[in-house]
């Protein structure tokens, strides 16, 4: 099942990495968007690769906003934020 | 028939049931890491059946700009993809008791997708929600990263108790290949914390439906409600004008969880072939 190509067009959701250094640690957005758009994951290098990655050490892992198809732009995860690293734009 | 029953059952084993075919439990089938191969990162399964075809920011680009065949082609590639190296068939639990028979080691681990998702940490074997199996998981050591907390092997009574207690709580049984027909793992689901399920339900993509689909008991339903509580798939809802559960077999997965839960037993899980119309539904 999914759903038909509507053209639609979906929220932009940019995220400052500047300000968004620990989103692991943080983890507010991704727990409280209604729609689970956020997605963490650590950032390794090749020679890292077998290493556990501390999540409150900078740039270890990164934020991203994958599935805006399913973006409401309720706002919530820029409430939450507390680096105001989010910005959402809705066409 | 399931392309996977196709390929790796034999009709002559277990009903030609691909995963009770004990064959495609043997350790040859586990695949060694070509060299400069990549493998799986967390959060990469997001983008389901890349694989060096297209991926989810494609898929989304062909639904803004409205191009429903782009689209469907795009959803088909990923869906061939996915099984190139990975993907997943919904299984029962009375059919993953028997997996969990075949299957050795099998080991507790922490969920890949809830830790993408939902930044969800889990450390012990308390909060565990997902199994790892196969030959795969002796070398759990080797990811730091991945078992955080460890792992936490358990013997085959353990290992149905915990997947009973898991669909007591209401999680789907997604039964993971790691390159068909290897099996990898015992994802325990929901919408939309895991990846493989939502893909399914949001586009139909690396998941394959069970060999079943549920039918409701009109004359035993009464309506309790408890069954769409547990329903991931969006097919089962209370029917107000019947005062019973009303089951789409169509959007149905087969995976149980409305039978498991309901306290009358109204619920049934029927094989998929003996409803023609849906026998080859299988996404």
């Amino acid at each position: 099942m999914t759903y038909p190509a509507s053209g639609r067009k979906f929220p932009r959701i940019t995220i400052d990495m500047e300000k968004c250094t620990v989103p692991f640690l943080c983890k507010r957005c991704l727990q409280a968007c209604p729609t689970a758009v956020f997605n963490v994951r650590r950032i390794i290098a090749k020679e890292e690769r077998l290493k556990e990655m501390d999540p409150r050490i900078d740039g270890n892992y990164v934020l991203s906003a994958p599935r805006t198809d399913k973006c409401t732009a309720c706002n919530k995860c820029i409430e939450v934020c507390p680096v105001a690293a989010l910005k959402i734009e809705v066409p | 028939m399931c392309y996977l029953c196709k390929e790796y059952g034999d009709p002559e084993v277990a009903g030609g049931v691909w995963y009770l075919n004990p064959k495609n439990y043997a350790r040859n089938m586990y695949k060694l890491r070509q060299p400069g191969q990549g493998f799986a990162e967390p959060g990469l399964y997001l983008e389901g059946g890349r694989r060096g075809g297209p991926g989810l920011p494609e898929l989304l680009a062909a639904l803004e700009k409205g191009d429903q065949a782009e689209y469907d082609h795009i959803r088909k590639t990923m869906h061939t993809n996915t099984f190139s190296g990975g993907g997943s068939q919904v299984v029962p639990l009375k059919d993953a008791d028997k997996v969990l028979e075949l299957c050795s080691p099998i080991a507790l681990i922490a969920c890949i997708c809830r830790n993408a998702v939902r930044a969800i940490d889990e450390r012990n074997e308390l909060e565990y929600t997902c199994m790892g199996m196969g030959v795969g998981m002796l070398k759990w050591e080797r990811w730091p990263e991945r078992y955080k907390g460890g792992v936490k092997f358990v013997n085959i009574d353990e290992a149905k108790d915990w997947n009973h207690e898991m669909d007591r709580r209401g999680f789907v049984h997604l039964l993971m290949l790691f390159g068909a027909p290897y099996i990898g793992g015992f994802c325990q689901c929901d919408y939309p914390d895991c990846q493989a399920l939502r893909n399914a339900v949001d586009f139909g993509i690396g998941t394959l439906k069970s060999h079943y689909v549920a039918v409701v008991d009109y004359d035993v339903c009464n309506g309790c409600g408890i069954c769409a509580q547990r329903c991931q798939w969006g097919a089962l809802k209370f029917e107000v004008t019947s005062e019973k559960a009303n089951i789409d077999q169509f959007k149905c997965y087969g995976c149980g969880l409305c039978e498991t839960g309901c306290p009358r037993t109204a619920i049934k899980l029927v094989e998929r072939k003996g409803l023609p119309a849906v026998a080859e539904v299988w996404t």
